[in-house]
Order: C-alpha cells, then sequence, then structure tokens
C-alpha cells in the first residue's frame, strides 16, 4: 500500500514533468532574458541621464548668481545614484533591492526638475544655446525612462505570470526561476516639484 | 419530467445569476470607466502624409505624401506625419504620441529596433510632438529635433501657416534621417503587394475577402443603387475624426501614379524626439 502510493506519487510528478516539462522550462528562459534585456534597457537610460549632468551642472553653475543650493542637490542626488550599484545585466529579485535603486533615482528625478523650474528666474540662461540643447536632451532622457519602465514592467508581468500559472507554479522552485518585482509610481512623482524661492536675495536681474 | 426540467431551469437560471451575474455586472461597469476615463489612439494611418483637420490644401497634401514615400523608396525610413483636431487623451503629448507611435509600427523593425519618424499635431491643442524610432535616435537625436520644432516648424504655425511648418519640418526631418540606411526602391506596402501576392491569398484570406465582398455588395444595395464612392482608392479611410478619404477624389485608380500608401514595418519608439506646444 505504501509502496504503490508513493509509485502514484512518483506517477504523477513524471507525467507533470512530461506534460509541461521542456516547452515550459524554454518559455520561462526565454521570459526571464527578456525581462533582463529590458532591465539592461532600463539601466542605459538611467546612465544616460546621469551622463547629462556634468555638462549640465557645468553650463548652469557658469550663469551668473545661479543659485547654490539646487546645484548641489543636483549634485549630491547624482553622487547617491552612483552608489546604489545593481547588475545591470540581470533583474533585480529583491523588491527591497529596487526600491533603493529606484528611490536614489527619484531624487535625481526631484532635484533635476526643480532645477529646470528655477532656471525659469534666469531668462539669460534659458536663452543660450547650450543650455536650451542641455533642456532637450534631458527631457527626451526623462521620456526615455519612463518608456523604458514601462516596458521592463510588461516585461516582469508576463514572466511572473507565466510563473504562477498552473502547473509551471509546481514546477519553477525545482529549475529556480524567481519572480521579479515590479517599478512602482514614486508617491508624488505626477506632482510638480515645489519651488520656494527667496526673495530677500538680490534678484539675479537687479545684479549687472 | 417537463416540471422537473423546467424546475432545474428556473435553479439552473437562479445558479447563473448568483455566481455570474455579479461579476458579468461588474465588468460591464469597469468597461465603461475605462471607456470614459481611457484615451483613444487613432488607428493606423492609411498614407505618409495625413490631414485629418483640413488645414492643408488636398494638392499639397498629396505632394507631401508622395515626397516621403519616394523618401523610403529611397532611405527605407518611414516619416509619417499625422495632422489632427484634438488630443483624445488626458496624458502629456510626450506620452501619448510615444504611444501613438509604438501602436502604429512606423519604421522597419530590422532597422536597429526601428527606421521611423512620426510628426503628430494637434491643432486645437496648439501641441506637437516628433517621435524619433530607435534606429534614429543617433541621426536624429533629442537637440536636432528640438531644433526643428522650435526653431522651424513654430513661427510658421504661430502665424497660422501649417502648410509652410509642415512641409519645412518634413524636409528638415528628412535631411536629418538621410544616409542612416539604404532602402531598395520600394515603400514596404510595395513590397508586400510584389512579394505576397501568391503567398498571402490561404484560406483564410480568401474567406476575408468574400465577407468584405459580400458585405459591399449588401452595402451597395441598401443605398439602392448609388454608386459606393468611398471605395474607389486603394484605402478605405476609417473615418477617425473628420476623416480625409483619399481615394474619393481624382486618384481612383491605385495603379495610375495616384496615391502612395503606407504600411508600418513594426517599428519601435522609446521616447526620443521632442515634444512641446507653439
Amino acid at each position: 500500500m505504501k509502496t504503490s502510493l508513493g509509485f502514484g506519487k512518483l506517477l504523477l510528478l513524471v507525467s507533470l514533468f512530461s506534460l509541461t516539462g521542456c516547452g515550459t522550462y524554454n518559455r520561462l528562459v526565454t521570459l526571464e532574458q527578456t525581462v533582463n534585456k529590458k532591465w539592461a534597457d532600463v539601466q542605459s537610460v538611467y546612465q544616460r541621464r546621469a551622463d547629462l549632468i556634468p555638462n549640465l551642472v557645468s553650463t548652469v553653475a557658469g550663469a551668473a548668481n545661479f543659485e547654490k543650493s539646487t546645484l548641489t542637490e543636483v549634485t549630491n542626488a547624482r553622487a547617491s545614484v552612483g552608489q546604489v550599484k545593481l547588475d545591470p545585466s540581470k533583474a533585480p529579485t529583491d523588491a527591497a533591492e529596487l526600491e533603493k535603486f529606484q528611490q536614489a533615482q527619484g531624487q535625481l528625478s526631484t532635484a533635476l526638475s526643480r532645477l529646470l523650474v528655477v532656471s525659469e528666474n534666469y531668462p539669460q540662461l534659458r536663452a543660450t544655446a547650450s543650455f536650451q540643447g542641455l533642456q532637450a536632451q534631458l527631457e527626451g532622457t526623462e521620456n526615455r525612462i519612463s518608456v523604458e519602465r514601462n516596458n521592463f514592467n510588461t516585461a516582469v508581468q508576463e514572466y511572473n505570470t507565466a510563473l504562477e500559472r498552473f502547473p509551471t507554479n509546481m514546477l519553477n522552485k525545482m529549475f529556480g526561476f524567481k519572480a521579479r518585482p515590479f517599478f512602482t509610481a514614486a508617491p508624488g512623482a505626477e506632482k510638480a516639484p515645489e519651488v520656494k524661492f527667496d526673495f530677500n536675495k538680490p534678484s539675479p536681474a537687479a545684479t549687472p | 419530467m417537463l416540471g422537473a426540467s423546467l424546475g432545474f431551469g428556473a435553479w439552473g437560471l437562479g445558479f447563473l445569476r448568483r455566481r455570474f451575474l455579479g461579476p458579468i455586472l461588474f465588468c460591464v461597469v469597469l468597461a465603461a470607466e475605462a471607456a470614459s476615463a481611457a484615451e483613444v489612439v487613432p488607428p493606423k494611418p492609411p498614407a505618409y502624409f495625413n490631414d485629418y483637420a483640413n488645414v492643408v490644401s488636398k494638392e499639397k497634401a498629396r505632394v507631401l505624401n508622395e515626397k516621403l514615400a519616394q523618401f523610403e523608396r529611397e532611405t527605407s525610413n518611414q516619416v509619417l506625419v499625422a495632422v489632427f483636431r484634438k488630443m483624445q487623451s488626458d496624458s502629456s503629448i510626450e506620452d501619448y504620441a510615444q504611444r501613438i507611435a509604438q501602436a502604429w509600427g512606423v519604421g522597419q523593425k530590422s532597422q536597429s529596433g526601428g527606421n521611423g519618424v512620426v510628426l503628430l499635431v494637434f491643432i486645437d491643442d496648439r501641441k506637437m510632438s516628433i517621435q524619433v524610432g530607435y534606429g534614429l535616435e543617433g541621426t536624429l537625436p533629442d537637440v536636432t529635433a528640438f531644433d526643428i520644432r522650435s526653431r522651424h516648424i513654430n513661427p510658421h504655425f504661430k502665424n497660422g501657416d501649417y502648410e509652410g511648418g509642415l512641409e519645412e519640418g518634413i524636409d528638415l526631418i528628412c535631411k536629418a534621417i538621410r544616409g542612416e540606411y539604404r532602402g531598395d526602391g520600394e515603400t514596404a506596402l510595395e513590397k508586400r503587394r510584389t512579394s505576397g501576392a501568391s503567398s498571402g491569398c490561404g484560406p483564410l484570406g480568401f474567406l476575408v475577402m468574400l465577407i468584405v465582398v459580400l458585405v459591399i455588395i449588401r452595402l451597395g444595395r441598401r443605398k439602392g443603387g448609388y454608386g459606393y464612392t468611398g471605395l474607389g482608392g486603394p484605402f478605405v479611410s476609417s473615418g477617425w475624426g473628420s476623416g480625409w478619404s483619399s481615394g474619393s477624389s481624382s486618384s481612383s485608380s491605385s495603379s495610375g501614379g495616384g496615391f502612395s500608401g503606407f504600411s508600418g514595418g513594426g517599428g519601435s519608439f522609446g521616447g526620443g524626439g521632442s515634444s512641446g506646444s507653439w
């Protein structure tokens, strides 16, 4: 009796495996590769943004009397982004890790959009071709970031769904497939950054 | 027997109602909500130059369309222009335009992900966007797109000169991306026509054709003998907005060197380009 039950179980497992086995495994591998590819795309657009910053900072710093605090904020945020190192070729499996990455990048986003808002006060700076060019690039990069993040989330969703579906979900642990976390919308990301102007300081227009 | 089955039927109905009516209602409500909040991505346009807002003369539209078709024959780059009255979305122009460009699949997928450019104009919103496919981000970087948009198209648009702005914009976009890829003398649609004539007509294709023909015949009858003029050209305008029906006027045959149609190649867009208002 005991052995026959064991045999039954084994038979069940074998039949399950043969039913779903190779095809499922290959499909999961493909989906996982897609997720990793999309992750690399996400990383590269974030890197592209980080690469723009030194140029932006030096252009803006050249403008007479530019608010120093805004610039320092951008530089600091850029530095903290550099500290959150994630493997660019493999999508993170740990949600907390991704959260940390997202938070650092979110801070940089906020600092950058604040910089752009503050620059409204410096018409001379905004009129220069180099600033306009940088702004165009920065805007384009932000658009790319949102597109690639969306693409990544779509890929993750497809992969996670495939993992959770019966009977794959009985096999995925055996092969070590793990669900991947998503990007989430940052709280307050849809709001424009808040900017406080200090009107006690001499305004840039008044200085020669 | 009858009573029993009736009783069972009633029970079955009740069961069905209890089990499924809730979810079905829920779905209906959800769908209605989604429809009211969601944006509308306009269907893929039939031509390279599509003026749904009637701001460009028919003659000019034909010339620009032909120019863009010829551009694809020479370079394989697809440049698509669509002028609409209004945005049908609550998103920003950047996001909306990217989704439209992606949905239309402008550009050949085989050329580094897509060598397409989409210029979208929304007249009433005073907004426009140049979306650049992955494969052209190198030759038409954001700065160039920004320059074309703000320094060359915007001044025309501000004066209400849409024709001039669009023409100059198209010229500059083509100039920027010429030389990146090489064409083979045919547009994607022409290629499909020549190569797919035999292979594309499987039994399913035949069935679809049959249905289309039947529907056309029915429609023709219902109209009581009037000719169905809208089908004169190679394409049927789907009538989005104040549809610009292409084939109904002079170019009624596809052979006579008339109208060149557009067919996308599945190109992808990553948000490159430049968007804004004028």
